[in-house]
């Protein structure tokens, strides 16, 4: 188990492209503090774009909202746990590994972003609970254990 | 987060370099040029990304974008893409139609 400093940090954001960035920031600044490797920090930050990206862009469809972010640094790495009050969305469900068949202009690139974010993470959790899609997303800091997906 | 977009021609080879980061903000910026490089009708594209430090699949939606608009007769080449992007683009299966190369 990922031993966290017990106080989380939060950042709550609304669920826009603009705030993409914010939550970027957010997540680089816990991976700095948790001393995260140049791997393990890439890893995170394109997990949690992908996911929030996603939220603002098929979870709301444009109709407003809000993306809480909330994140745990220590020794061991980093913990990041985002929430939107978003339709019900399991990731893992929609979820699109690559399709050696078909032609990559052909394929859905949005599922395929959501590939890249579950590979990307050392551990990954789904939860529906009061309304609110939550995932749990957990990168360790020994780089040895880079989370490299096979060749599609 | 910012990303710089030119776009030249060398010989039959029309040239595209993005520095900064490519996302779903930035995207956009990449998809403009994109559409000005298909009306110049070079044997080429390619795409210079060693400036790019981190790229979502907003990029690679670019990139299938830059796949479509260009036809089947012109060559994608992505050159000089650091390793966490390259993975990226591996992943989505794009370098079996792109050109992915470390130069």
């Amino acid at each position: 188990m990922v031993e966290l400093a017990r106080k989380p940090v939060v950042l709550d954001v609304p669920a826009t492209v603009g705030a993409l960035g914010e939550i970027a920031a957010f997540v680089l600044r816990l991976a700095g503090r948790a001393g995260l490797g140049k791997g393990a920090t890439y890893r995170i930050r394109l997990a949690v774009d992908e996911l929030a990206t996603n939220i603002v862009m098929h979870g709301y469809r444009g109709g407003g909202g809000r993306i809480t972010v909330r994140g745990r640094a220590g020794p061991d790495g980093v913990r990041i746990v985002i929430e939107d009050t978003a339709p019900a969305f399991d990731p893992v469900a929609g979820r699109l590994p690559p399709a050696p068949g078909i032609p990559p202009e052909r394929r859905r690139v949005g599922g395929l972003g959501i590939h890249l974010a579950l590979t990307s993470v050392d551990s990954y959790a789904y939860a529906r609970r009061d309304g609110r899609n939550i995932s749990t997303l957990t990168v360790k800091a020994d780089e040895g254990t880079d989370a490299c997906p096979p060749r599609p | 987060m910012p990303l710089s977009v030119s776009l030249s021609i060398e010989g039959d080879t029309t040239v595209i370099e993005l520095t900064g980061e490519l996302d779903a903000k930035t995207a956009p910026e990449f998809h403009q040029t994109i559409e000005k490089a298909a009306g110049h009708g070079t044997a080429t594209v390619e795409i210079r990304m060693a400036g790019v430090g981190y790229m979502a699949s907003a990029g690679l939606r670019s990139l299938v974008f830059a796949q479509q608009k260009v036809g089947g007769e012109v060559t994608i080449k992505v050159t000089g893409a650091i390793e966490p992007v390259a993975r990226t683009i591996r992943t989505a299966g794009l370098d079996r139609s792109i050109v992915l190369s470390d130069d």
